[in-house]
């Protein structure tokens, strides 16, 4: 979710009416977001729709939600101009990075506010719509230093130098993915490429190496700056001409002048930006099927004019044009969320489903809960734990040898980065947090554990098990049979124990657990040595059962 | 050599005289009714039987008539020589026992009650053999004492708790079921096409990133469900279904077949609606989830997510509204309740319920929305679903009366043993 930082006093003028915070914040729900943090002028503004770049800087908040609060309504205007300003685009760059678009923008008058929405659209955009500049990279120049026309064509690791944008020294395109924090940042996007991309003017000035770094010299915005050339780079259009129209409608939105760049591609030429609205339809029938509203055709006209489309009533149908920056609208269902959001959501009167379902809770819950009402009874504690965990953990302090188990390979620590396929090391690990706690110490848990398991679609299975424990300056096999066999009896399960070793127990005191000829578990007493790795100085005798075999 | 003494019975006869000697000696000034004897003799019953028995007396026509007076009562010399610790003769003996006028002294009794004797003739603890032999009786119990309870060993009894969170969360499932929902579960490891792509979550989408979703090591790629459903979904991501225009790219199988940790709980719900669900059809799930976040107060390792769908014709945003403010009262305990726009990516319209804490404010809680048909039509439901959530832990956390996440899956025992039961 993209947090924005505005201003107030700015964002109120944009918006054309002084409000209060608290007007404020009902009025940004409109565009799905929520006042943050209010700090003297500065607003943080969390915008929920990671779909919606259009919303992510102040003119597009304000955009949006001056058709719900004020008189401007319908489709916002927007006019490009012809420049005389092409960019030539070089066919080597088909290899790195193969498409761009272009703007030219006049006439802006850029304060404090202004620069520092532009800077941050511009981060949004590239990173989180973007996706961290892979998609799209947004570069911005100033204009009056740069002579067209342009190129956009690719060159060799140490051809060119260039002083990127914050540093003082001319840098070569290799030396800068080496050195500039950008470069460090990026570099991976242009790994592997024998070339490098670059924006070059018609005095062989470089403009930029998308997607990492501006120059120092054409690339620095400022307040001074009057008026700018924009170029976006990457793979796909469905990604660049949206990211393009966000940018320049902002910017428009200051009443600056957008103006078209012809791109030369080896094989034809276009013309971006293109702000023409773009058309959809909606049906009557369908806004009320999906709401459950009771609207005609003019309300729900009415209610999408405040969402910013321009809706027109054609019988049964409404047709509609809808802003070039919106690239969400992928079904009805989107423009119906348009209806509703203009109707406000606190306005809707709740009907409650009145649908006869029988309920349930799943079986293996059912019984998990069984099991530890019987086991609560028997006077142990309950306790919850991770299901990750480490191979530590796991096996090396168990005693045990490594067996295979599922593993995370990004695991966010190494503490936790395998899933745990037995209960017990959970139940050491707990006892290992509790020593000066009052003994004897009784707990168990009823838990899943994740096996490797070819013949599953997902290659793995979870197992519902129960561990148990008690602890104390004495823990015997004999007192945590009485437990087991109290358990097992509750639920008229016949068990056997047959001599078996472990190299978690001490040989000759653990014995497996057999129902209907099969083991479903262990009993014991933990062997000196493993208490000893929990850092645990008091007996530990302890069972681990699987509760699917019962 | 057994010993005997008398029995409370035996005791009496010996002060009042035996029931069968009164018996004649009242007979001895003239026959009586029987109605006027049971005036005068206590226990005739048992004085009739014996006086019978010895030849003493008879009974005609209701009237009783002495037969003779014997010379000498046995049984009360032998009470009386029993009383003193002398010897009596067996046969007597053995018709005293018979009539319960005489016991033998057991081990038991003797050794019991030299205890009690040496505990001052004062009953500390009542225990079987006090009460077999009736040594209780006439005797004072010692008082308890009052100040016990500062010098309890408390190590001795623990309860044995229910995990506050685990407790929580069955509750939680009750009362979902009293809604009428019913509960599904699934593997903790899913592969990526259940966990987003038929969820419509495009290939390239940042949640999918391995910043936002944890991968596996090993086991690596899972299998993809039935060839059908693979193919819908996959043109529902690449050119649309359902009168959507669909992502516009080229959708990959091997991505996914990578096995992913779930990340959400809404896998289920889409493996509930590829499999034939009920319809008209109510399911939750309360599921382990897994995210590489910073561990910090609102940030678990592990967290549990409580979602579920609404499967039928007749549901629209309307209802969906309807059944948030259901459970905001019902399983939040929330009187208060307002709604915005939100965005997730599987549904649309999408909604956002804010319930009032009193101490808190507005509080996130309730997430819903309708499921995009993209997502639905390929698993072959054409019926509306509106999915919603419950924003769980944070629930627990202000029910439980905590303010760390982490503390939901407390490790300390101290902290689960003090913890108060929630009736």
């Amino acid at each position: 979710m993209p947090t924005v930082e505005v201003s107030y006093k700015d964002l109120c003028s944009l918006v054309g009416k002084k409000l209060a915070i608290g007007e404020l914040k009902n009025a940004i729900a409109y565009a799905k977001g929520e006042i943050n943090s209010v700090d003297g002028d500065l607003l943080k503004i969390d915008i929920g729709d990671s779909n919606r770049p259009d919303l992510w800087s102040a003119e597009g908040i304000a955009r949006e939600i001056k058709g719900r609060i004020t008189e401007e309504k319908g489709l916002p205007k927007y006019e490009v101009k012809k420049s005389d300003i092409s960019v030539k685009v070089d066919e080597k760059v088909n290899k790195v990075r193969p498409l761009t678009v272009c703007a030219v923008v006049r006439n802006l008058k850029i304060d404090k506010n202004v620069l520092s929405q532009i800077i941050q659209l511009q981060e949004k955009v590239a990173g989180t719509f973007g996706r961290s500049r892979k998609e799209v990279a947004i570069g911005i120049y100033d204009l009056k230093k740069i002579k067209a026309p342009i190129k956009y064509t690719t060159v060799k690791h140490n051809e060119i130098k260039f002083v990127p944008l914050d540093f003082e020294e001319e840098l070569t395109p290799k030396e800068i993915l080496e050195k500039h924090p950008k470069g460090k940042e990026f570099g991976h996007l242009l790994e592997g490429c024998e070339e490098y991309p670059i924006f070059i003017d018609s005095t062989n000035n470089v403009l930029s190496m998308p997607p990492i770094i501006n120059s120092d010299y054409t690339g620095k915005v400022t307040e001074k700056t009057e008026e700018v050339f924009i170029e976006c780079t990457g793979f796909d259009f469905k990604f660049l001409i949206p990211a393009l129209n966000v940018i320049v409608s902002a910017l428009a939105d200051r009443k600056a002048r957008v103006e078209n760049v012809k791109i030369i591609y080896p094989d034809k030429a276009i013309f971006t930006p293109d702000l023409k609205p773009k058309k959809t339809f909606v049906e009557i029938n369908y806004v009320n099927e999906v709401s459950g509203l009771k609207l005609n055709g003019k309300e729900i006209c009415n209610l999408l004019e405040q969402a910013r489309y321009q809706a027109k009533l054609k019988g049964e149908k409404i047709e509609l044009l809808y802003p070039a920056y919106r690239q969400d609208i992928m079904h009805f269902r989107d423009v119906v969320e348009d209806v509703l959001i203009s109707y406000g959501y606190d306005k809707i009167e709740p009907v409650y489903p009145k649908l006869v379902t029988v309920g349930c809770i799943a079986e293996k819950e059912v019984f998990s809960n069984k099991v530890a009402e019987i086991m609560i009874s028997l006077g142990l504690q309950e306790i919850l734990s991770y299901t990750l965990t480490n191979k530590e953990n796991l096996f090396k302090k168990m005693n045990m040898k490594e067996e295979r188990i599922v593993e995370i390979e990004n695991p966010v620590s190494l503490n936790w980065n395998v899933f745990r396929n037995w209960l017990l090391p959970s139940i050491m690990e707990f006892y290992s947090h509790n020593q000066h706690v009052v003994y004897p110490q009784k707990i168990f848990e009823v838990g899943d554990v994740v096996l490797i398991d070819e013949e599953q679609d997902t290659k793995t299975k979870d197992v519902k098990k129960i561990a148990a424990g008690i602890s104390d300056s004495k823990a015997t096999y004999d007192e945590m049979l009485l437990i087991l066999d109290a358990f097992l009896s509750s639920f008229k399960v016949k068990y056997k124990l047959k001599r078996a070793e472990h190299p978690s127990f001490i040989p000759g005191r653990v014995a497996e657990v057999l129902v209907n000829g099969k083991s479903v578990g262990l009993i014991g007493e933990i062997h000196p040595k493993v208490i000893k790795n929990w850092q645990l100085e008091m007996p530990v005798a302890g069972f681990e059962i699987n509760l699917e075999e019962l | 050599m057994a010993e005997y003494k008398l029995t409370q019975e035996g005791k009496e006869y010996l002060k009042k005289d035996l029931p069968e000697k009164n018996l004649v000696k009242t007979l001895k000034e003239g026959p009586l009714s029987l109605k006027e004897t049971k005036k005068k003799i206590k226990n005739l019953s048992i004085a009739l039987q014996w006086a019978k028995r010895k030849n003493w007396v008879k009974l005609e026509k209701n009237i009783l008539t002495l037969i003779k007076y014997p010379e000498k009562f046995p049984e009360e010399d032998a009470l009386r020589k029993i009383h003193e610790g002398k010897e009596v003769e067996e046969s007597i003996l053995k018709t005293l026992i018979e009539r319960k006028l005489v016991w033998r002294i057991t081990e038991v009794y003797k050794k019991t009650e030299e205890a009690v004797i040496k505990a001052g003739n004062v009953i500390g603890e009542l225990t079987h053999n006090i009460i077999r032999t009736g040594l209780w009786k006439n005797r004072k119990f010692r008082p308890v004492d009052l100040e016990l309870k500062k010098k309890l060993d408390k190590s001795k009894i623990k309860a044995g708790k229910a995990q506050p969170y685990n407790y929580f969360l069955m509750e939680v499932r009750k009362k979902l079921v009293q809604m009428g929902f019913k509960e599904m579960t699934g593997p903790i490891i899913e592969t990526e096409f259940w966990n987003f792509d038929a969820l419509f979550q495009p290939q390239n989408h940042p949640a999918r990133d391995w910043t936002m979703t944890y991968q596996l090591k090993k086991p690596k790629h899972g299998k993809l469900p039935d060839k059908k459903i693979v193919e819908n979904v996959k043109r529902s991501h690449e050119v649309g279904i359902a009168g959507s225009i669909g992502w516009q790219y080229k959708w990959n199988p091997k991505k996914a077949m990578q096995l992913v940790p779930r990340a959400h709980g809404t896998c289920l719900s889409a493996r509930t609606l590829a499999s034939k669900p009920e319809i008209p059809g109510k399911y939750f799930a309360i599921t382990r989830c897994y995210r590489p976040d910073i561990i910090d107060a609102t940030h678990a390792i592990e967290f549990n997510q409580l979602e579920g769908i609404v499967i039928d014709e007749s549901v629209t945003f309307k209802s969906l509204v309807g059944l948030l403010k259901l459970f905001a009262r019902e399983i939040i305990g929330a009187e208060k309740i307002k709604f915005v726009p939100a965005y997730f990516p599987f549904t649309e319209p999408s909604i956002e319920g804010f319930v009032y804490h009193p101490k808190l404010g507005w509080i996130e809680a309730l997430p819903g929305g309708i499921f995009r048909s993209e997502l639905t039509k390929p698993l072959g439901i054409d019926t509306p679903v509106l999915a919603w959530g419950i924003g769980i832990d944070r629930l627990a956390m202000f029910k439980l009366g905590i303010s760390d996440i982490r503390y939901l899956f407390a490790r300390n025992l101290e902290r689960l043993r003090k913890h108060k039961v929630i009736s």
